[in-house]
């Protein structure tokens, strides 16, 4: 028997340069297991087949890329097997303790811990290490372990994909983004947003104030405590401009702002600034959207 | 003599005393298990915090009916103490007493009165709790308290029972004349029984008293023990102080930072658990208890000590406290100010932050933003350092470049003032009235840095000392003595924090500064006609003691009024403990409620001395659309002198 790794993998280049990675982490031999072994997905279901696979192939660490999906698997691989688990790691001295270096923080923190285990479960921080050229991990027969699977381990499984709404563009990736503030005045008042945002192929955006008041969901909510946005174009329509809410359009390319009042921060702020009611400006700008449509 | 009651006596005081030593020494050993803490300088503060809140009941007498019922009962049972001995010696020999003490005349009347005092007290105390119910209650053991008081009243009852049948035995050993309520029921007491009863009461004395001495510490009443000993080594100095962790000490595997379990409180911690009393004073006044939220400090303290209690090794969140507690609380203090046996909430509040930051990377996710901008940029909005001093542009400030020689004041402007619009107009204020006063000052511009106070209250001490070594460097290399400052968070840090990292500065805040000046005469002021309302800063008024100089300043620029909860007992704008970089998800929002509180003492502005109250309480003003302007002191003073300077200019074209 030889000392193997076993891998789980998945589409895309953080999995290929893990497996590349559980090279260094036995004799070189490295089995696969992919995460859509199970269709649709299935965590836990995964989480018992790499568990099982593991122990047939007498695996010296189980690794997986530290995506979403790898870090969800591995902390259930984790659970029901009580061996050591480090998210995320760049580098790993496996001997008898391993000494594995991990990013915290999104990567402004290394940590280097010791895991003691004979079988040490790590995911592999993306893009963190490189993956070179070599004939790839042996791929596992899954099936007899797919047959076995209990079915309680598929309790947990992907039922549907929902698209968020406004086109499947989230407000993050938008090219446009149309908000209101206070000066909206109602949950109703947001009509007229919403209708520009629409004819721009945009999305609706808000400030802070809007969601406290109840009119529009946190996600709607533009700053430093919401969604950060990059539009191309960025209509700002009755939104003051405090710092906190800056925070998050501060990497819109162009900033129109719509204000009744000349003396708001925004309009300092701002490329192009309206003073007016944005009852009538904001209608008045989607009237003539559609005449030259 | 009585030998058989000498040898029951003795039987009983054995076996109360082994009860009590078994509880009180498992909780000595848990005290003892906490990890370290500094606690033992300034002694000097430390007796001095005992004679005023432990024997003066300053805490407790801030509430005027529970205080004074609980200064009598607490009083009373000092003045009480000898009266133990001499019961027990009364048991054993009838005709015999304490030697000397025993046969006063002004002793005999001290105890009948304070029996008495105790007897009002202790009434007192069940009329609110049974009649008035007040809402600080809630979540506290009621039963406990109830069988606590009623064993009180029957020791004052026996002990009046006791002497009045003495007197009418003719046993006293004091003049009958100096005990007035007991001679008084002795009247009543000339029967064939009353020997019996004599001996039943003095029997019934000792025996409650032995009760209530093995039931203690097996009782939120503990705190008849302990709260001395908790305030003794609670803090005297630096208040707005957080214990700093040593990340370069030599760590084992297990490395932790902050609270995970029961076994990481310090013993100052322990001692506060076991110290509480339920009485719910904290929650009483908490910010965010008070606006619906799942915070009760009380409720936080005895989640804690249960689990301690317990022996469980489970984390303590979420099994002693939620999550959503840990991240309720704005740091105010208001409730560490308020406790009366010296529970310090907050440390225990961080320290269960700092593990779920720094340990778990659990916390709500819009704060990541912040932690992240602080670190990378700076300032917690990710704003680039070189726009730093733009606010200052035209002030004709001098921005100190590095090998500059130091001004005199070096005013340290912060990251709102900097950069937020609503929070400049204090700095510029401020800018001007130090030229106006001639005062020899510069600012750091892109060499000043997020002092990392918003980091160290969410829990990441990591990000907090890195800023804080970097900034306490540049200070030190500029050889800067005095600071000014607008931010009270930023006053705090530097001020009470900074020393620990090398950094020892004199700082004031502008408030005090500019009082100074306007005392000095550097600065003239006229007093205009609008009404102001001064909102006290937590970190200001409270941590800080900061709360004369302001009121001075909004006495100078117009009518001054104050709120109902005022000075040392203000009320949080909401901002606190890194909440201005947190959504406010549950409850009412804490702005809101401040601000109508201000709105209802009809003033038109809302004075303010800090950046963070200034964009939370103007932010309170729009979503209430309450009639109030909410300004800095420094802005308003700047009017008062703009005021004077005209009605000057005005008085000499007259003259002339």
């Amino acid at each position: 028997m030889t000392a193997t790794a076993l891998v789980l993998m998945e589409e895309g280049e953080p999995s290929e340069q893990a497996a590349f990675f559980a090279r260094g982490w036995g004799d070189g031999t490295v089995h696969s297991v992919g995460v859509d072994a199970i269709k649709p997905y299935a965590p836990d279901a995964i989480a018992a087949i790499l568990q099982r696979a593991a122990d047939d192939l007498k695996a010296v660490a189980v690794l997986a890329a530290g995506t979403d999906r790898g870090n969800d698997v591995m902390a259930r691989l984790a659970a029901r097997t009580g061996l050591p688990f480090a998210a995320n790691i760049v580098a790993a001295d496996p001997a008898d303790a391993i000494e594995v270096t991990r990013q915290r923080w999104g990567g402004s923190l290394l940590e280097n811990a010791i895991l003691i285990s004979d079988r040490p479960l790590v995911t592999v921080a993306p893009y963190a290490v490189k993956a070179g050229n070599w004939p790839g991990p042996i791929a596992v027969d899954v099936k007899r372990y797919i047959a076995e699977l209990d079915p309680r381990d598929m309790v947990v499984q992907v039922k549907e994909h929902i698209d968020p709404p406004g086109g499947g563009v989230s407000l993050a990736e938008a090219k446009v983004v149309v908000s209101g503030g206070r000066g909206v005045g109602s949950k109703e008042g947001f009509a007229i947003i919403e209708e520009l945002a629409g004819l721009l192929g945009g999305r609706v955006g808000c400030s802070r104030v809007v969601t406290s008041a109840g009119w529009r969901p946190h996600t709607d909510q533009v700053g430093q405590t919401g969604t950060k946005i990059s539009p191309d174009i960025y209509i700002a329509c009755g939104i003051s401009g405090a710092t906190q809410h800056m925070a998050g359009c501060k990497g819109a390319k162009r900033i129109l702002a719509i204000n009744a009042d000349a003396e708001a921060p925004i309009m300092s702020l701002a490329d192009y600034a309206v003073v007016g009611d944005l009852k009538e400006v904001v209608p008045a700008i989607s009237a003539e959207i559609r005449k030259n449509k | 003599m009585n030998p058989i009651a000498a040898g029951v006596l003795t039987i009983v005081m054995i076996a109360a005393v082994a009860l009590f030593g078994r509880r009180a020494e498992l909780i000595y050993r848990l005290i003892r298990k906490g990890k370290p803490v500094a606690r033992f300088d300034d002694i000097a503060g430390r007796a001095r915090a005992e004679a005023v809140v432990v024997i003066g009941q300053s805490k407790l007498l801030q509430r005027m009916v529970p205080g004074l019922m609980h200064a009598a009962i607490f009083w009373g049972f000092i003045a009480l103490l000898p009266t133990i001995f001499i019961a027990m010696i009364g048991i054993v020999d009838q005709h015999a007493t304490l030697p000397w003490l025993g046969r006063q005349g002004w002793y005999a009347l001290l105890v009948d009165v304070f029996a008495a005092v105790v007897l009002a007290g202790v009434i007192t105390a069940f009329v609110i709790r049974k009649v008035q119910r007040p809402r600080r209650f809630a979540g506290s053991h009621m039963r406990e308290a109830d069988l606590i008081l009623a064993l009180i009243a029957g020791i004052v009852i026996s002990l009046f029972l006791w002497h009045a049948s003495q007197i009418a035995l003719g046993l006293n050993e004091y003049p009958a004349a100096w005990a007035p309520i007991s001679s008084l029921v002795a009247q009543g007491l000339h029967h064939s029984w009353t020997p019996y009863l004599e001996r039943g009461a003095v029997w019934a004395h000792v025996l409650l008293i032995l009760g209530f001495l093995v039931y203690l510490p097996y009782s939120k009443h503990l705190h008849i023990f302990l709260a001395a000993v908790n305030v003794f080594f609670g803090r005297t100095r630096a208040r707005g102080r957080l214990e700093p962790i040593n990340f370069e000490a030599p760590m084992d595997a297990d490395v932790r930072f902050g609270a995970a379990t029961a076994a990481d409180l310090t013993w100052k911690q322990v001692l506060d658990t076991v110290s509480c009393t339920e009485c719910g004073r904290c929650q009483d006044v908490c910010p965010a208890f008070n606006t619906g939220k799942e915070l009760s400090p009380k409720l936080l303290i005895m989640g804690l000590r249960d689990q301690l209690l317990s022996g469980a090794t489970a984390p303590l969140v979420p099994n002693a406290v939620t999550d959503n507690v840990v991240w309720d609380c704005v740091t105010c203090g208001a409730c560490v100010r308020e406790c009366p046996v010296g529970i310090e909430h907050i440390d225990h509040i961080v320290d269960l932050r700092r593990n779920l930051v720094m340990v778990e990377s659990r916390f709500p996710d819009e704060a990541a933003t912040m932690l992240r901008d602080v670190d990378r940029a700076g300032n917690p909005w990710g704003k680039p350092q070189s726009d730093r001093a733009h606010w200052a542009d035209g002030l004709g400030v001098r921005v100190l470049d590095a090998g500059e020689p130091a001004p005199d004041v070096l005013f340290w402007v912060g990251c709102a003032p900097s950069f937020d619009e609503r929070a400049k107009q204090a700095a510029i204020s401020t800018a001007k009235l130090l030229k106006e006063a001639a005062v020899d000052f510069a600012i750091l511009g892109p060499l000043e840095s997020c002092t990392g106070d918003p980091a160290r209250r969410m829990g990441d001490e990591y990000t907090f000392q890195k800023q804080a070594k970097q900034n306490v460097s540049t200070l030190n290399e500029a050889k800067v003595k005095k600071i000014v400052t607008t931010c009270p968070h930023c006053f705090n840090t530097i001020g009470n924090e900074y020393a620990d990292f090398g950094g020892r500065y004199e700082v004031v805040h502008h408030t005090e500064f500019l009082a100074e000046l306007v005392r000095e005469g550097k600065l003239k002021t006229l007093a205009g006609d609008r009404t102001i309302t001064y909102h006290d800063s937590c970190y200001l008024a409270r941590h800080n003691d900061v709360r004369d100089a302001p009121r001075e300043l909004a006495a100078a620029a117009g009518r001054a009024v104050e709120m109902p909860r005022n000075r040392e007992r203000t009320f949080c704008c909401g901002a606190g403990g890194a909440r201005m970089w947190m959504e406010e998800r549950r409850g009412r929002p804490i702005n809101e409620e401040r601000v109508r509180e201000a709105a209802g003492t009809g003033a038109e502005t809302l004075a303010v001395a800090c950046p963070f109250c200034t964009v939370m309480l103007d932010d309170g003003v729009r979503t209430t659309g309450a009639k109030l302007q909410v300004i800095d002191l420094a802005t308003l003073l700047s009017e008062a002198v703009e005021r004077r300077r005209a009605r000057d200019s005005a008085v000499s074209t007259t003259d002339g």
